[in-house]
């Protein structure tokens, strides 16, 4: 089940530009800035109340994210729903044959993710994750 | 209500109308937007609308006025000579303005009717005004004013010379011995809004920055709190004055025949200032200053030189929340049906937003999805086309609004008026895309939490 709306994406060509306006300007506190050097990413999540911002800097050419960037510039790009059970959800979206980008959930800034094709939702691109701690909780041994 | 007060104006008095009109025209960089009189106060003036105040040169008419107003204005420029003499601040509405201030403890007279008249085109304006005894304000004088008149009535004072001239008020410098004093009259009993409190110890100083909307009242007082302070008056030091291109203002000021420092680096980083000499200021110490855009960067908020911050800064306004998305789509109910069938979140209402589309609320725990489709012809029906239909906007809570635009506005980003959106009651204002890497934003306050 979806509890609430985690982070709302937002693809930026320079992260340390966009902080003047999202940290500086509105105020919002960093509480997560990390290189994800597997998906060539730079990331930076900033608390919005009880919900979040996260910058997305591509620092490759040939992923999803820059390709993005070539295309449609810098802009809001996807929408992140917390899951109670993420893999309960993977498997009954599967199951209702939701075209999915992740087959399987993986660790992400947020936690334990899986993307949904785009398609799937008329052009908004929509992620689900669920906290690693309660992840955890939920499917002991899993890494 | 009191934190709702802005800087009014600036009143500076002089010994000479027209010297001094002639001077501040060229320091300032416009010409008047208005030369007029007080018949029932026996002073006459000039103004300068500037960007985000007005500028008024005042000095005694020669004929019989109220002495309340008259004398007042004769004994300050005997004892003291030319310079500020008031700051009037500027309130929506007097009456209840004076009766909160009173109730905080502030001397203030009725408020009374005023009304001047421009000598050289015959407009009028009205406004009524409030004068606030010196002794409750450590000797600072300051007057509350409701305009009467529309902004436009008085126009603005036009740039002689583009990029060259002073488009705003930065900061006005009032220099107190008793700084504890003076921030319980700012803080508690005006209801100003404290942004800083530091210490810079190389230089044995302590400041206060309050601010009024976007002008900085910056309170200058010694470090430690001396014995001999304590009772002593605060006086006005100078103004500062943002201006696009110091570099271009000090060449047209020299080429005036106006002495000036130069540019040389602020205080501040990102800021170049130069300080404007001679008699041509008329007593008011003068400072020009440009903000570069790293000024608005959070480092240059910090202490500089071994600064210290003696209480945490305030922001203008805080973001609570995230309130919704904005998602567009060409057919509002097949993607209704499918935001329902798979991720099971329902739509709850639908309503129409007048020059937007129809519109579909889908709760989702802390926020919403507001699934649009646009009306033909509208700009959110244009972005659908330029960027595709899905996520369009996203709208954000702060807790004052009115705050939240002028803060922006100071650092250069452009945003609209606060306007009333729909139910319950909220008010929104939309931040250009420019700032906010491509995302269109919407600024809202609920006016029930």
């Amino acid at each position: 089940m979806l509890t609430k709306v985690h982070h709302v994406g937002v693809v930026v060509r320079d992260i340390d530009q966009a902080m003047r306006f999202w940290r500086d300007t509105l105020g919002l506190d960093i509480h997560k800035l990390q290189m994800i050097e597997e998906q060539g990413v730079k990331a930076a999540l900033l608390n919005l109340g009880d919900s979040e911002i996260e910058l997305l800097e591509p620092v490759v050419t040939d992923n999803g994210i820059a390709r993005y960037l070539d295309r449609k510039g810098e802009g809001l790009h996807h929408i992140c729903f917390q899951s109670d059970d993420v893999e309960r959800d993977l498997t009954a979206l599967k199951f209702k044959g939701v075209e999915m980008i992740d087959q399987q959930t993986r660790v992400g800034i947020a936690g334990r993710i899986c993307f949904l094709h785009p398609t799937a939702m008329d052009g908004a691109l929509i992620e689900l994750c669920q906290p690693l701690d309660e992840y955890a909780a939920l499917h002991p041994g899993a890494r | 209500m009191a934190g709702n007060l802005t800087l009014d104006h600036v009143v500076i008095a002089v010994y000479d109308l027209d010297a001094a009109t002639a001077d501040y025209t060229n320091v300032l960089g416009r010409t008047p937007s208005w030369r007029g009189g007080h018949p029932k106060y026996g002073t006459r003036n000039t103004l300068f609308r500037i960007d985000n105040t007005y500028v008024e040169l005042l000095a005694l008419s020669g004929a019989q006025g109220d002495k309340r107003w008259s004398g007042e204005l004769q004994r300050f420029l005997e004892q003291r000579g030319e310079g500020v003499y008031a700051l009037a601040l500027g309130t929506p509405d007097i009456r209840s303005t004076v009766n909160e201030m009173r109730e905080n403890g502030l001397e203030v007279m009725d408020p009374a009717d005023g009304h001047g008249i421009d000598l050289d085109t015959g407009a009028e304006r009205a406004w009524r005004n409030a004068m606030v005894a010196p002794k409750g304000t450590n000797g600072i004088r300051l007057f509350f004013i409701q305009h009467l008149a529309p902004p436009e009535a008085l126009p603005v004072a036009e740039p002689v010379d583009e990029a060259a001239y002073v488009r705003r008020m930065d900061h006005a410098v009032v220099l107190s011995a008793d700084m504890e004093a003076a921030r319980r009259v700012w803080s508690d009993v005006l209801g100003a809004r404290l942004a800083l409190d530091r210490t810079f110890p190389d230089r044995n100083t302590r400041i206060l920055f309050y601010r009024l909307a976007d002008i900085t009242i910056e309170i200058s007082g010694g470090s430690a709190q001396s014995r001999e302070g304590i009772g002593k008056p605060d006086r006005f030091f100078g103004l500062a004055w943002g201006v696009d291109s110091i570099e271009r203002t000090c060449a047209r000021l020299a080429a005036a025949g106006v002495e000036t420092s130069g540019p040389r680096p602020g205080i501040k980083p990102g800021t170049l200032v130069a300080t404007v000499k001679g008699p041509a200021t008329h007593g008011v110490a003068t400072l020009l200053i440009e903000h570069m855009p790293q000024s608005f960067e959070a480092e240059a908020r910090g202490p500089q030189r071994g600064a210290i911050d003696n209480a945490p800064q305030q922001r203008a306004f805080t973001a609570t929340a995230l309130d919704h998305i904005s998602v567009t789509t060409p057919d509002l109910l097949a993607t209704a049906t499918k935001w329902a069938a798979t991720l099971n979140l329902s739509v709850t209402e639908t309503h129409d937003v007048p020059g937007e589309g129809r519109v579909a609320k889908i709760p989702a725990g802390n926020a919403y999805l507001a699934l649009t489709q646009p009306t033909e012809g509208s700009g959110i029906a244009a972005a659908m086309t330029d960027r595709g239909q899905g996520m369009h906007a996203i709208a954000i809570a702060v807790d004052n609004i009115d705050e939240a635009v002028r803060d922006l506005r100071v650092k250069g980003i452009e945003v609209t008026d606060p306007t009333p959106g729909r139910d319950p009651t909220p008010r929104i204002a939309r931040v250009s895309k420019t700032a906010t890497n491509g995302v269109p934003l919407i600024l809202i306050q609920h006016t029930t939490p």
